[in-house]
Order: C-alpha cells, then structure tokens, then sequence
C-alpha cells in the first residue's frame, strides 16, 4: 500500500508539473499553423568547388544570416538541412519575393579603401557607433528603460546631423535607426577598390603571438597578394582604414601601421587584429570565408501560408483531436465501466504529459506532427485496452477481481512492451533519416509511444489498485456485465 | 509470471480460422492481384508513367490556394474565367530562365467555390504574387491571410521519396531483427508479409484512384504509409505473442489449433484497438480539413487492412509453415 502511495503521488507530482509547463512555456507552432513563409535553398557547386561540405556550408550560412537579419523579420529562422540545403522559416511573412530577391544572389565580399581627408568624420562616427552600440545591449524590447535628459538630448542632436527625424515609435527603435545610419554614413566614407573577395583564397583565425588576443587571417592568390599590396601601401601611415564589405555592409575596419608605408603588406598573407575575442575572430572568419565563396543560391521550394489559413488549421485539428479523445472516452466507458473511466483518466493524463514534453523540449507542432499525436492516441487505448482484455479473460474463469487485475497487466506485459518498441523503432529511422515533415510525424508519434508505455503501466495500474481499496468498488459486475461470468465465482 | 489460469482456454472458438484459411487467402490474393493491376496500369499510363499519380510534391510545380472573401455567398465563378485571366498575365521576367506557362494550369474550385486552387509549372515568389494581383479583379477581393502559395522544385520530391524509402527499410531492418530476438525468424518473416500486404493494398487503392478521378498522392500519402508500417507491425507482434504463449500451454496440440485458439483470444482486442484508432481518423476525415482529407482517408484504409493481415493472414500463413516450426518454437 505504501508503494502505491508513492505512485500515486508521484503520478499526481508529475500532472501538477505537466500543467506548469504548459502554463508557462507556450507551445511553439510550426508555419503551417501560424502562417509565414518557409524557403528552401540549396548551395549550388561552382567553379573550383564541386562537392559541397560542412566547411562551404557553414561559410555560406553566414553570409545568408547576414542578410536574412537584414529583413528584419522576427524570430526568423535558417538552419541547415542535410549536406546541401538550409531551411529559412519567416514567420508571419506572406509574400517572400523579397526574402527571395534577397537570398538568390551570390555574396559579394570588397574590400574599399577610406576616403582621404575623412578621417576626423570616421574617427567621431566610430565613437558615435560604440557609444550607441553599448547603450543598445543593455536594453531589451521588453524593458523600456528610460535615457536620462542629457542622453536624450545628444540623441537628438546626434539624429538632426545625420538627418532622421527621430519619428520612430520607441527610444530602442530611434537608437537602432540612429545605428543604422551611422554605419551607412561610415561606409559612404569608403570607396571601392579592384580589390574584391575573388581573390581572397581562404581565411583562418589564430592566437596572436602575444597571447592577448584573436586575430583573422587572410590569404591572397597571386593577383590579389600584388593588389592588397598595393591598396595598403596607399593608405598605410595615413590613419584612413581598409574597410572590409559584405553585400553592401561594413562588416570590418582594419588600420595599416606605417611600417607598410615603403611596400604595403605584400606576400600575399595578411592578418587582423583587433582585440577580437576568440568569438568575434569567428564570425569574421566565417563571413569572409563566405563572401570568397561565389557559391550561387536555389531556392528549391517556397511554401507560404497566411495567417488566417494557419488558424483555421490548428482550430480543424483541435476539433478532430478534442472529438477524437471524447468518442474514445465515450468507447472505453460503455466497454470495460469502472476500468474505462480509469483509462479516460489515465488518457487525459497521457495528452497532458504529451502536451507538457512538446513545450519542454520543445517540438515544434505541425500538421503531421498533430497527426502523429493523434495516432499516438490510438497506440495508448491499446495498451489499456491490451490489460483490460487480459482482466476480463481471468474474470470470466473465476478468479478473483484482485488477482484478475495483478494477472491482467503482467500478462499483458510483453505484448504492450512488443507494440510499443517495434512503433519506437520505425519511428527513430523516421526521424534520424526522413525529412522535414516526416520528422515532425516521427517526433511526435515517438514521444507518444514513450509516454503510452509509462500512462498505461503505471498511471491505469495505480489509479485502479487505488479504487480497488475501496470495498464498495470491488465488484466484478463493474468491469463486465454479469452474464459473463461464471455461476460459480464467488 | 502465469501463476493460476487454467492451461487450456475451453472456450469455443469465435474465428475458426484453420478451415477458413483458404477462404482468407482467396481475399488477400484477390485484392493483392487488383492493387497490382491498379499500380502496374498507372505505371503503363503514359500520362502517368508511374505506380502512383505523383502530385506537386513530387513532381515539382506551383500551387496556389485562395480564399475568397464573400459576406454571404460567393457570386458564382468559372473555372473558365479564372483561366482565361491567367492566359493574360505577364509574368514579370527571371533572369537567365525561361517564363513558365500557364496555359496548362489546372484550376480547382473548392467549398462551393468559396475557395480556389491553382497548380502550375514552378513560379518565383514574385511571378506568385503576379498571378494572385491579377486574379482579384476577376474572382476578388481575397481573404487577407488566407491564401497559401507552395512552390517546389522536382529534386526536393525525389529526395523526399529516396529518404522516406531508405528510412521504411531501416525501419523493416529493424522491426525484423527484434521480432527474430525476442521471438523466431519466421514471425518477423510474417510480420513483414503482411506488412507488405498491407502497404501494396493502400498503394493499389491510390493507383485507382488516380486513375478513375485524378487524384495524386502527396508527401503526406508518404508519411501515411511509413505510419501504417508501424501500426501494422504493431498489430501482428501482439497476434503472434498470444500464439507463443498458447505455444508455451498448449505445445502438445496440433499448431493450427494453437494458432485458432491465440487468434479468438485477441480477436476483441484486435478489433477494439482497430475500432478506437478509427474513431479520431474518423473525427480528421469529418473535421479536419482538406489538408488532412487524404491523409486521414489512407491510415483508415491502413488500420483496417492491418487489422485483416494481423488476424486472418499472418496466422494463417504461420499455421501452414512447415514442420520444423514445432523443434523452433520449444527452443
């Protein structure tokens, strides 16, 4: 009896934590239920590169996520997809020829030269550009924390010279576009060069020797070596920096020392350095691996669902679920009485445990992975349908309620664990090796058999030994009608 | 673990299944033998050229769904109309690539014509968009947000298939190993018999119908498939772990008789579970849209099948299997 209070308990420990969950982390939706646009795009071999591999992948995915942050869309997605391919969602974008327009094109990498004469304009635009950048990262969307009156002054000020008229809505959002600008007036001091990313062979990241930091490394082919050789000798000494660009973007300014004056940086290698971080050497590496890499873009599908499509679909499989789940019930109760409403227990606790995983790992529901639930749903009233089977059989030769239902779940057992793990392992080669919406069907059906596996063994045989303490309930009659069992049973 | 039951179970028998095994074959090979005729027909049709109609996610191509916003009723809309106004539109250029025709668009109207379906040769998102402008002022004003455009190139399809078939055969690899550990070889041969069975059968029904109405199979169609495999592996390995446990009492009785005796056992189990794994494909097929119709249409299709093989043919097939399943099956 102790141990059944433990599961008892245990089982009601883990409702009250399921329900939490689900109350406080929302269930993520895929696009097909809230509506957005998904790209799929394939990295195309080109010239020297014929296979593309992860090192190609991760460089061109770099370049990719530059820009798709340049949409501005929230809690857009890229991932990469198998060898080749990467997967953009947009959620809430209804027409993607813009994202399209944006990603098709191959990445340009340049490297431009700063204007002579500016270099007191650039010096106060970069300060300008840290002093905003710092003041962005402690501030969150959610947390509107006020500029004091000087600040908010130098804002504007700063915003009447470079020509905004500071109408956006919030600070955050003046500070950002303030941001933008300032990056632009910056590159607008940088003038194209011969100089682009074609000749850029390969770029590494090292420590510098000094131990203080990271640097970016950078190696030119022949043509390139002469002609960074060339573009540094011209403004080394003279305090104008070379200014890296990607697809029209300042990613990176680097200052020439004067030693270079004589002869530029020649041989063809060149490093950066810059009080980068291991990180930050990263991503610089990778965007500029990525912009020497004329690898087109293919946009192989565009899928594009509105909003209001999406609802109608999450609302249709609410229905067909909810109405699958109640005539299920309605099944169990007029079958097996006493033990069907243990199995309708049992099974709101099965969809609630379901519901709570996916938050929590989280899986993201699509239509088929909504389909895998419901037909998970079938797989759990077998189990319980396996035990009470087994129950009734022992009924009916006239053994006793209580050593029916002990002989009924061990007996039903190895036919439950059977069903449960040949489901569990197609539906691990459905999710390691299917795609896209045959994982989500894989995910969710597999979740489900897992958690069948626990609802049926312990969740329906603890809520029924818990109801057989009661004397009053103890009645076989409450599991079948009295015709079916024998004259004798006592 | 079987403490008190009586060895023998003296109730009769609610499935004779042994003197009606040629009675269950005749009905699996008959429709066996019109799903092949229906696949290998479909595969012949030059129109078709393939086992199954393929639809858009295989063949790569354009598809575009609108919702019509109308205060009461939609004013009535040909499908004529709406492809004489698609002969019209100028398709802004793509570099590099040639225009794709609309002339061969199919145009389907949905829910009374509430709602419309274009399917065409693979556009870009900005030739979408065209196409959509230039349909409203003939079958206008749109739903805003209710419109869904899917495009989707041939290679994505192919890959689609080529992983769904690699991961059904892991899959059978896997199912099969772990029947033949946890029982014998020649029940994971079975299982995967009857699986077979299961899978040409819904394959046949959709090779039908797509030959007498049209109708194309989706990567959905795939997702169904892969999901009866399951369900009917599922279905036989409780069959066949009742029979090895009528083995264990009863391994003194002819086979046959073990094999009836296990089947009228589960018999109430096999159809209660089929019957409840129904009723929710039941409550998608009556509410849950048109994007799970057919989804929903096929794994009923699929349960009721696997139903079938796991309590007439798979057995049935086990009780004919030759002698040396007595010394195996006592091991």
């Amino acid at each position: 009896m102790a141990r059944q209070q433990g599961w008892f308990a245990l089982i009601l420990a883990l409702a009250i934590a399921a329900a939490s969950v689900l109350s406080s982390f929302p269930l993520q939706l895929g696009l097909d239920l809230r509506g957005g646009s998904q790209l799929t795009l394939e990295v195309q071999p080109a010239g020297e590169i014929t296979i593309i591999g992860a090192e190609q992948m991760e460089a061109v995915k770099a370049v990719l996520d530059r820009r798709v942050n340049g949409l501005g869309v929230a809690e857009s997605t890229l991932q990469t997809v198998g060898d080749d391919q990467l997967v953009l969602q947009l959620p809430g974008v209804t027409d993607p020829t813009r994202a399209a327009d944006v990603l098709g094109s191959t990445a340009l990498l340049e490297f431009r030269a700063q204007q002579a004469e500016t270099q007191e304009e650039v010096q106060n635009l970069r300060q300008l550009r840290a002093q905003l950048l710092s003041v962005l990262a402690t501030r969150t969307e959610d947390e509107a924390t006020e500029l004091d009156a000087e600040e908010q002054e130098e804002l504007a000020r700063r915003q009447q010279e470079l020509g905004l008229d500071g109408t956006a809505t919030s600070e955050t959002e003046q500070l950002q576009q303030l941001l933008a600008r300032t990056n632009q007036e910056i590159l607008n001091r940088f003038e194209p060069t011969a100089f682009t990313g074609k000749q850029l062979i390969s770029a590494g990241r090292q420590q510098q020797q000094n131990g203080s930091g990271w640097e970016v490394t950078l190696n030119f082919n022949a043509e390139g070596g002469e002609k960074f050789a060339e573009l540094t000798q011209s403004i080394a000494g003279t305090g104008r920096l070379l200014g890296i660009v990607l697809d029209g973007e300042l990613i990176s300014e680097a200052s020439v020392g004067p030693q270079y004056k004589a002869a530029g940086i020649s041989g063809g290698t060149a490093s950066i350095s810059g009080n980068f971080t291991a990180e930050d050497a990263r991503d610089l590496e990778v965007q500029l691996r990525g912009g020497s890499l004329p690898l087109p873009v293919e946009i192989l599908e565009v899928r594009t669902i509105g909003p209001s499509l999406g609802a109608e679909n999450v609302r249709r499989s609410l229905i067909a679920a909810l109405s699958g789940l109640v005539l299920v019930g309605i099944f169990m109760l007029l079958i097996y009485r006493l033990a069907g409403a243990v199995a309708v227990i049992a099974l709101s606790l099965y969809a609630l445990f379901n519901l709570a995983v996916y938050a929590l790992i989280p899986v993201t529901l699509t239509l088929p992975g909504i389909a895998g639930f419901i037909l998970s749903i079938g797989m759990a009233v077998d189990a319980n349908v396996l035990i009470f089977e087994r129950i009734k059989d022992e009924l009916r030769r006239g053994n006793t309620l209580i050593r029916s239902i002990e002989t009924g779940f061990s007996e039903a057992f190895s036919s439950i664990v059977d069903g449960h793990l040949t489901t569990l392992i197609s539906c691990a080669a459905l999710f390691f090796l299917g795609t896209g919406l045959v994982k989500g069907f894989a995910a969710t059906l597999g979740i489900g058999v897992l958690l069948s596996l626990f609802t049926a063994l312990t969740c329906t045989r603890t809520l029924l030994r818990f109801l057989m303490s009661y004397q009053g309930l103890r009645r076989p009659t409450n599991f079948l009608p009295a015709s079916q069992l024998p004259s004798t049973a006592s | 673990m079987v403490t008190t039951s009586p060895a023998t179970d003296e109730r009769p028998l609610r499935f004779p299944l042994t003197s009606r095994r040629r009675q269950v074959w005749v009905v699996s090979a008959v429709c066996l033998v019109l799903s092949l005729i229906g696949i290998v027909r479909s595969w012949t049709d030059p129109q078709i050229g393939l086992p199954l109609r393929p639809g858009l996610d295989f063949t790569g191509g354009t598809q575009i769904q609108l919702e019509r916003s109308c205060a009461d009723a939609c004013d009535s809309l040909s499908t004529v109309t709406v492809e004489s106004q698609l002969q019209q539109i100028e398709l802004p250029n793509q570099e590099g690539k040639a225009l794709p025709k609309l002339e061969n668009a199919r145009v389907q109207l949905l829910d009374g014509g509430q709602s419309i379906v274009l399917r065409m040769p693979a556009l870009t998102a900005a030739q979408g968009q065209a196409v959509i402008e230039a349909l409203e002022p003939v079958a206008g004003p749109f739903e805003p947000g209710g419109q869904a455009v899917d495009t989707i190139g041939p290679s994505l399809g192919g890959q689609l298939l080529r992983s769904s078939l690699i991961s059904l055969l892991v899959a059978f690899t896997g199912i099969a190993l772990y029947i033949t550990v946890r029982y014998d070889p020649r029940y994971a041969f079975l299982a995967l018999v009857a699986l077979a069975h299961d899978i040409v059968i819904v394959c046949g029904v959709f090779a039908w119908l797509g030959l007498a109405t049209g109708h194309e199979v989706d990567s959905l169609f795939a997702v169904a498939l892969l999901t009866i495999a399951g369900y009917s592996v599922n279905d036989t390995v409780v069959v066949f772990d009742r029979i090895r446990e009528r083995h264990r009492m009863d391994g003194d009785l002819p086979l046959s008789t073990q094999v009836d005796r296990a089947v009228s056992a589960t018999l109430t189990r096999t159809i209660y579970t089929s019957g409840t794994t129904l009723l929710p494909l039941i409550a998608l097929i009556l509410f849950g849209g048109s994007t799970l119709y057919w989804f929903a249409i096929a794994l009923a299709l699929g349960v009721i099948i696997g139903s079938w093989s796991s309590i007439a043919l798979a057995p049935s097939l086990l009780s004919i299997w030759p002698s040396r399943s007595g010394a195996a099956a006592s091991a």
